[in-house]
């Protein structure tokens, strides 16, 4: 296969060219991490990388991977990266496609590996050892790291790691990533990686579940791979690891038909809890100390319309997006501890139930949870979701759960439109209700369209919902703490450069057309007037061009709205509790507009960042674009019946 | 593997157990049980998830509890593998006399 052979040399020519842009050097080594999901892959990965790391984007495929350093200690240094765990190669799921692409060498900007090291849970060796055959006719030095060895031997079981290398035809090595034990094989195995790079083979790749060498029938391939696996298995004397006590029984707990689900009530809420209560000191600290840092900075300079575009564009359009860094940190830190756990595999099998109702699946289950706190890390986590149609249809209603962008809106209108009343004698006020209101109004619309894309543009049969239990482990702070730092990371970079762009394009637009050389009065400013162009659309929701200004410089985020409705009317300093500001939005909106507002915030999808991220997981302007004219009608006709009622 | 016949005289893959007659549905096994799986009445295109965790005609399977929604949760090769219970109804199981793998 020519073509194949050439695209093979291209990948491999480009990388000296593209890194020597970076830092000059010859090219280093790059060795693949793979493995089945919870066979503690990530975690050698972090164990041989530390903070060295990177996450980096690739054009055309949608993901970023994770691109770390390692430093042998002869001052070596190669590449290693961190492909998501598969349990195959059938390229089901996006995670698949670019493990097999990768593997192949036909990952854009990103060469073909030099050596492979496959992670397997040796608890659970024979289904793992699936992965063996494919990986090997790669033709790459393989190291076979038999993770997990310690917990092995404490449950009783036992293998002949010698006998098992030498019949598969691959080095081992036994290690436990979460002590560190056993690292030295795995550091020698890069060692001689590092040494022998330039005898890699350039051929044409290939990995699939079906073997090249022998074709067969999806089913015999596996049924042939099988039994010589467990012939081998046997023969190097494995004893598998007797059932985990603990895990057994922690899940008549957990999978319990009174308590399971008790239990998984108890931790939403400790989660919801943890990202609204808690997390809000910690924003209004960031909140603080942007505010702050801008003033000061303001201060120190001319006032000019360099000040201008620095405090006003860079500053508040920097500071609208880190004031989630808080919430965001907390989120993961909790789904963290939950995945790390093995609790989130019982969660998603509790949840399956009720998804599978709406057409959902319950893999669906901890995107559908992050997007409470944000929609951008949430489509990112929609890609563990085995079967394309259920991954789209579980990144498209997303953004339809009531992500912490939309709180300040919501606190503002609340605030200065519903009096606070009792309902429910102390415990529910009119307020609270309305706000609980508002997330059940997502959450309903969000299995409305989820059904009915099941229905229409994602129809199909249901895929099967497989998922594997994994024991229960303690989490390591570790592994969970080079997580936050890595999703901090990804948060920034996907939602930053967006809304920074658009608030600078934004701010621009209420700087021109100058008057006398000064900026003009926001009315007769560039945006102003595309508010006025707006307003006979949106004066049926009972809108006026005001709110048609908010509106628009809140594509780039819902909570901008907040602070530009406080430049329009002239209020210093206006955030959600702003009394000048209620008072002010009071005058020109009726109670009917006011809910027309909040309805239409709770289902347009107002966020630049959530389009682009969207853009990139399903590769095309297509289904952003659905997405976005989907919720802006249900939008705009929800606030039109919601004005017209009230 | 759907074009299997199933035919009490004839063995599943590797499985000799006298008492081996008997097929039923993996949704319809009391809890543990050990069954061997005899065949899989999925269409091809969906077998694939099965296959790569180890779900093969001539596995070990063991319904050792059921989710709080009646779920089955089985045990192949020392993993837990939670499955919805129209597709334990999928899978052609007989009964193994001689106890847990």
């Amino acid at each position: 296969m020519p073509d194949l052979l050439g695209a093979d040399c291209h990948a491999v020519a480009e990388r000296p060219a593209r890194r020597s842009t970076v830092e000059a050097g010859p090219r280093r080594p790059l060795v693949a991490l793979i493995g089945p999901p919870n066979s503690g892959k990530s975690t050698l990965f972090n164990r041989l990388t530390g903070l060295r790391q990177k996450v980096a984007n690739y054009p055309g495929v949608t993901v970023e991977k994770h691109i770390g350093r390692a430093r042998l200690p002869d001052e070596g240094v190669l590449e290693l990266v961190d492909l998501p765990g598969v349990n195959g190669f059938s390229a089901r799921t996006l995670d698949e496609r670019i493990t097999r692409d990768v593997l192949e060498g036909r990952a854009e900007g990103i060469g073909a590996p030099d050596a492979v090291v496959l992670v397997v849970d040796v608890t659970r060796l024979e289904p793992q050892l699936m992965l063996v055959e494919p990986v090997l006719e790669l033709g790459l030095p393989t190291l076979l790291v038999l993770n997990m060895w310690d917990e092995l031997e404490a449950r009783n079981g036992g293998l002949d790691d010698h006998v098992l290398g030498r019949r598969l035809g691959v080095r081992t090595a036994r290690t436990n990533a979460r002590s560190g034990r056993g690292l030295e094989e795995v550091w020698a195995f890069l060692r001689e990686v590092a040494d022998g790079v330039a005898g890699t083979d350039g051929g044409p790749r290939a990995v699939s579940n079906v073997s090249r060498h022998a074709p067969l029938p999806i089913i015999e391939a596996f049924a042939t791979r099988r039994r010589r696996i467990a012939g081998i298995v046997d023969e190097a004397g494995y004893r598998p690891a007797g059932p985990s006590r603990l895990s057994e029984r922690l899940d008549s707990i957990f999978l319990h038909r009174v308590w399971g689900p008790i239990v998984f009530t108890a931790l939403v809420v400790l989660v919801f809890q943890a990202i609204f209560t808690w997390a809000t000191p910690l924003m209004d600290g960031v909140e603080a100390l942007i505010s702050s840092s801008g003033q000061a900075l303001a201060t120190r300079l001319p006032d000019t319309w360099f000040r201008a575009l620095l405090i006003d564009g860079v500053w508040a359009g920097v500071g609208s997006v880190l004031v989630f860094l808080p919430q965001i940190l907390i989120l993961f830190l909790f789904l963290g501890i939950l995945e790390d756990s093995g609790y989130m595999a019982r969660a998603a099998v509790i949840a399956d139930r009720m998804m599978y109702r709406v057409g959902l699946q319950g893999r669906a289950f901890l995107p559908l949870l992050s997007a409470y706190a944000c929609a951008v890390p949430a489509i990112l986590s929609a890609r563990t979701v085995e079967n394309e149609r259920d991954r789209l249809a579980t990144i498209f209603v997303a953004p339809f759960m009531t992500c912490s962008a939309r709180l300040p809106v919501y606190a503002l209108l609340i605030a200065a439109f519903i009096p606070e009343r009792r309902v429910l004698g102390p415990f529910l006020g009119t307020r609270a209700a309305t706000l609980l209101g508002l997330y059940a109004l997502g959450a309903l619309a969000a299995v409305f369209t989820a059904f009915a894309l099941k229905r229409t543009l994602l129809r199909g049969a249901s895929a099967p919902f497989l998922m594997e239990l994994p024991p229960y482990r303690l989490p390591s702070p570790r592994s969970l703490a080079l997580r936050l730092v890595d999703r901090s990371r990804i948060f920034l970079r996907r939602a930053g450069r967006i809304i920074l762009l658009v608030t600078v394009v934004l701010w621009g637009l209420t700087q021109i057309p100058r008057i006398g050389g000064q900026a003009p009065p926001i009315e007769r400013s560039a945006l102003g007037r595309a508010g006025h162009v707006m307003e006979p659309a949106i004066a049926p929701l009972g809108f006026d061009w005001r709110i048609g200004v908010g509106l628009v410089s809140s594509l780039a985020a819902r909570e901008v709205i907040v602070g530009t409705l406080g430049t329009i009317y002239g209020v210093e300093n206006s955030d959600e509790t702003s009394m000048a500001l209620q008072a002010r939005l009071q005058r020109d909106l009726d109670l009917g507009a006011a809910v027309a507002l909040l309805v239409f915030f709770a289902f347009a999808l107002q966020c630049m960042s959530t389009v682009a991220v969207m853009r990139r997981e399903t590769a095309g302007w297509k289904w952003p674009l659905l997405q976005w004219g989907y919720m802006l009608t249900l939008a705009y006709v929800g606030a039109l019946a919601a004005n017209w009622l009230l | 593997m759907t074009d299997l016949v199933p035919s009490p005289t004839r063995p599943a893959v590797d499985s000799t157990e006298p008492d081996a007659s008997v097929e039923l549905r993996l949704a319809d096994v009391p809890l543990r049980q050990v069954v061997v799986l005899v065949r899989i009445d999925l269409p091809d295109d969906q077998l694939e998830p099965l296959l790569e965790r180890g779900v093969l005609p001539g596995c070990r399977l063991c319904p050792i509890r059921r989710s709080p929604f009646g779920d089955p949760i089985v045990r192949v090769d020392g993993s837990l593998l939670a499955l919805r219970r129209e597709m334990a109804g999928c899978l052609c199981v007989r009964r193994v006399t001689d106890g847990p793998h």
